[in-house]
């Protein structure tokens, strides 16, 4: 269940809007920042908190690519390898992750470390390859360059 | 007025509608997926598109406003070939598994395509597939063949207010899902079902076993289970019930149904109906005639009576019987036994409240309509959950909500818990106390009405007795609630009342009622509790609601049934049960209920029964009371006979037969030849006969026919002299004295799913609720250390059981819930009664309970 900080969060959310519906997409954010990853319990402290049924919230987050469905690592890399980002090399970059992390697309390293993830264009077309880690943006990408980013993320 | 052209024809409106509304309304039919006439109109499948003049592109008619001057034409070529697009679109995916899916023959998509659709298919790719689920015990959910219209997620959430089912994902990986993606653990109402329009939610009680086309006949009847009275369809093919099925916007329920309603009617077709007449002898019951058991009754009846009077026999009449079955009974206990002891186990509730409020309130005071819960300001629920007992009443209460109406609800009530806008949950035994303070700080605020001399005396009584101000939280807040509705609910379920002092919870929701001018609902668990008050199975009342002291009455009875009413009242339920104890009581004639299981106190009631001379059981299957009967006759159930039956708005609805087969009689018939056999002659050629002769002597169902009857809106007065009862003196308020020191109470469970003992041999409904758990609240749980599935053995002063616990998060106090259902663990084993000495209802005691965990 939520400890009690998260749990005021929550109701400072609903509280900002006249339905409580409205409070689901943001409630849902926090739950993944709390576990991780949105599992059944997980949901049903959502629907419980905001007194709404769990069919409704899992509908929901169902919906929406950035909530995670299934245990993610420590950190999630999320890749982009549309046009630009492929033409600059993007698909070696996967190989080498793999190879160098033991991470594949939606899969997790065995060290539980890194998840990643293939995301769409992330509009960094200019400075191409380009991805996210967690909430952190990084482009220009090589091997070397990633291999010196994710010293920072253990 | 909105005039607008569709088709080149001119039609006029009298109220805005779509355009989907006015063409239909005009006989011209667009076709529909998306849209379904109990639903919102949704705009998705994009199949009624039509062209409107001077509107650019076409425009989906569901959703559209019809506007005056509009002109639309609903087919064109443009139309059609959009038309066969999107249904060639729907192809896709769509498996062409007709031969072997069940819809097929009431399938939408398949009589789309057949009417409109391409005659063949472009796309050459594999089509998306999902394994079926049968994960559910009700419901297989074939996602391949679900089209995403939302009709059965929208169905569950805006209309039956559930919310158990949502799509899932997005794009082509959309489905309907439950939360769980397997169990729908649901309130399966199975009204997905009613809206699917392709074959992707089926139920798994008749899946594969016959086609809609293979149907011998369809009869239109009403339901067996609840208070409500729902009007359903029954399918039957070789002479069984094949499926149950409701007709949108048929009957009071409009189309809707709950989970007994729809698939509780298995039972009917149950291998253990009591086939032939069962007599004991040397203490066991064998298998006999018709005419050595009826002889055997009529006899026994007799010597009875000869030797000892009609006060030493004693009768209990049904709730689950017909109007006409309960007539002819309680005339063959006055007439034939010479006895007014009759009753029924409505007096534990129904039949006590609603006396006790006609007295006070005026005649027809609980004859309001469900429909018209849906446009009240406030609603009070006090005394159980009516999502629960009286499910389609609950939908009303629901939809209430949507629109905005204030819930405020007194006690735990499961079903309303996103519903509700308050809620008040006073300690155990303690409700009384609650509305009286209620009813004072009302008095304070609005006066007295005046008109009601009765009423008016005992709320000044009860004020100047009052005791300091009352301090509960939330209480100030209902009180607000109340006294700024315009237009107020009183629903009451009978948990509240089932107290040693009941009344003083009865004299105060009276008085809130009166100075309120709410208007009340009494829940009401059997479908004829109301039939049984208003056909004489009473002790104090002749049919009609005469009463039995003015002689007037009595004098036409006695000159329409040719023979001499006894002249005192008679002894209700419980001291019937008393009487039978020690021995004031003889002989006991029981039609179609379950005293020994039904009643609190199972050891007493049983031994009280046992210790009779002679118990005579009718009913259609081998109940625990029957078990002890001297005689058992083998009685018809729903669907194999024809009656009225009166419904708690007061409205008479008719059941019908449906099937032939059967090896018992009609209650009626039964009752009328050994009446035959007794001297006092009955002659009813058919249950129609019976009624003719209700309108004929009883005032209230004057001129009442079969035909009337079964145009569904035979409502209260009906044609009838409703006869105001005169009362001015108030009634008198017994405080008991019991202090209740218990640190967790059992409390009566009214499952969903389950009614009384009919639903056990329900097997669909056994899968859905098949084992009793003791239903504790969060902090209960937490206090004992118990978990979702733990065993504990729990004990009262009389008794103990064993039961998995389960957790229930809407329960708000220390009761514990534990059902009346399933054999052999009944709740009513481990309490015990006292009698409410002014409506004579079973106060139940003994509540305390100690939980042990296993």
């Amino acid at each position: 269940m939520f400890n009690e900080t998260v749990l005021k969060e929550i109701n400072e959310i609903r509280a900002k809007y006249p339905d409580r519906r409205s409070a689901l997409l943001p409630s849902l954010y926090i739950a993944q920042r709390e576990f991780g990853w949105l599992s059944h319990e997980a949901m049903q402290f959502v629907a419980r908190t905001l007194n709404l049924p769990e069919a409704e919230v899992r509908g929901t987050a169902s919906f929406y690519a950035m909530f995670k469905h299934k245990p993610v690592g420590r950190n999630l890399i999320q890749l982009c390898t549309n046009v630009s980002c492929m033409i600059l090399g993007s698909e070696g970059l996967l190989d080498f992750l793999n190879k160098r992390y033991g991470v594949e697309p939606d899969g997790t390293s065995g060290d539980g470390r890194f998840s990643l993830v293939i995301m769409e264009c992330i509009g960094a077309c200019g400075t191409a390859p380009a991805m996210l880690v967690n909430t952190d943006f990084h482009d220009n990408l090589t091997e070397q360059r990633i291999e010196e980013i994710l010293e920072k993320y253990k | 007025m909105i005039t607008l052209t569709i088709n080149d024809k001119e039609i006029t409106l009298d109220k805005p509608l779509t355009v989907l509304e006015a063409a239909r309304q005009a006989g011209i039919k667009i076709p529909t997926l998306c849209y379904h006439e109990a639903l919102k109109p949704y705009g998705g499948c994009r199949l009624c598109v039509v062209e409107v003049e001077r509107m650019p592109r076409l425009q989906t008619a569901c959703t559209l406003m019809a506007a005056d001057g509009m002109v639309v034409k609903t087919e064109s070529d443009t139309v059609s070939k959009v038309r066969r697009g999107i249904l060639e679109f729907l192809l896709i995916n769509h498996p062409l598994d007709c031969p072997y899916c069940d819809k097929a023959g009431e399938c939408e998509l398949q009589d789309l395509v057949n009417k409109y659709g391409p005659t063949v298919g472009r796309y050459i790719e594999e089509k998306r597939r999902v394994p079926e689920s049968h994960k559910d015990e009700i419901f297989t959910r074939n996602m391949s063949r679900c089209v995403v219209c939302t009709r059965c997620v929208r169905m569950c959430g805006d209309v039956q207010g559930a919310s158990a089912i949502s799509i899932m994902g997005r794009g082509n990986r959309s489905r309907m899902e439950p939360f769980s993606a397997e169990s729908f653990n649901c309130e399966y109402c199975g009204n997905c079902l009613t809206v699917c329009p392709v074959g992707a939610i089926l139920s798994r009680l008749y899946i594969h076993s016959f086609r809609p086309w293979q149907v011998d006949k369809e009869v239109e009847t009403i339901c067996s289970y609840c208070g409500v009275g729902c009007s359903l369809v029954a399918q039957v093919r070789d002479d069984a019930i094949k499926r149950v099925i409701p007709r949108m916007g048929f009957g009071l329920n409009k189309g809707l149904l709950c989970s007994r309603g729809r698939f509780g009617y298995e039972y009917i077709n149950s291998g253990e109906r009591l086939k032939t007449p069962l007599v004991r002898k040397d203490g066991k019951l064998v298998e006999s005639t018709w005419s050595e058991a009826l002889g055997i009754v009529a006899d026994k009846l007799m010597k009875v009576k000869n030797s000892h009077g009609g006060s030493a026999l004693a009768g209990i009449a049904s709730p689950r019987c017909s109007n006409e079955d309960n007539y002819v009974f309680q005339k063959f206990m006055r007439m034939a036994c010479g006895t007014n002891n009759i009753d029924s186990i409505s007096r534990t509730g129904f039949a006590a409240a609603q006396k006790y409020f006609e007295d006070l309130l005026g005649q027809g005071t609980t004859a309001n309509i469900i429909e018209g819960l849906k446009n009240s300001e406030t609603i009070f629920i006090l005394g159980g959950d009516p999502t629960a007992i009286n499910p389609i009443l609950g939908l009303a209460i629901r939809e209430a909500a949507r629109r905005g109406a204030k819930i405020a609800v007194l006690g735990n009530a499961k079903g309303l818990e996103r519903f509700k806008t308050l809620q008040l949950v006073p300690s155990v035994f303690k409700e009384a106390d609650v509305l009286e303070a209620l009813l004072n700080e009302i008095y304070n605020v609005k006066g007295l009405r005046g008109e009601n001399p009765a009423l008016d005396k005992g709320i000044r009584a009860l004020y100047e007795k009052a005791a300091a101000a009352f301090d509960m939280q939330g209480f100030d807040n209902l009180k607000k609630i109340l006294l700024d509705s315009a237009s107020t609910a009183v629903v009451l379920g009978m948990d509240l009342l089932q107290r040693t002092d009941g009344h003083r919870s009865l004299f105060a929701i009276a008085g809130l009622i009166y100075l309120l001018e709410a208007r009340l609902y009494l829940l009401s668990e059997k479908p004829n509790e109301q039939g049984v008050v208003d056909t004489g199975c009473v002790p104090d009342m002749l049919p009609g609601g005469r009463p039995l002291g003015i002689h007037d009455f009595k004098r036409k009875f006695e000159a329409a049934w040719n023979g001499v009413i006894p002249e005192n009242e008679g002894l209700t339920l419980l001291e019937i049960i008393e009487g039978a104890k020690n021995k004031k009581i003889k002989a006991l004639y029981i039609m179609g209920e379950n005293p020994v299981f039904n009643l609190p106190n199972e050891s007493f009631v049983s031994e009280a029964l046992k210790s009779l001379d002679f118990l005579v059981v009718q009913d259609i299957f081998l109940t625990e009371t029957a078990e002890i009967a001297d005689v058992v006759l083998p009685a018809l159930g729903w669907t194999e006979k024809t009656g009225t039956y009166t419904n708690l708005e007061r409205r008479i609805q008719l059941q019908k037969k449906a099937v032939e087969t059967s090896n018992g009689m009609e209650d009626w018939k039964i009752i009328a030849e050994i009446s035959n056999k007794m001297g006092y002659r009955m002659n009813f050629a058919d249950s129609k006969e019976v009624m003719d002769e209700i309108a004929k002597v009883s005032p209230l169902y004057r001129d009442l026919t079969y035909q009337e009857i079964s145009k569904g809106n035979c409502l209260w007065p009906y044609n009838g002299e409703p006869l105001r009862g005169e009362i001015s003196e108030a009634p008198a308020v017994f405080k008991t004295a019991n202090e209740y020191k218990g640190d967790f109470y059992l409390a009566v469970e009214k499952p969903l799913f389950h009614s009384g003992t009919l639903s056990r041999r329900s097997p669909a409904l056994m899968k859905i609720y098949s084992e009793p758990a003791l239903k504790v609240s969060v902090k209960t749980a937490e206090k004992l250390g118990l978990n979702e599935g733990d065993r504990v053995q729990f004990f009262t002063q009389i008794g103990s059981k064993e039961a998995i616990v389960s957790i229930d998060e809407s329960i708000k106090d220390n009761r514990v819930y534990y059902s009346n259902n399933f054999k052999g663990n009944g709740i009513f084993s481990l309490l015990t009664f006292n009698i409410d000495k002014l409506t004579k209802m079973p106060g139940l005691e003994g509540c305390e309970v100690k939980i042990k965990k296993l």
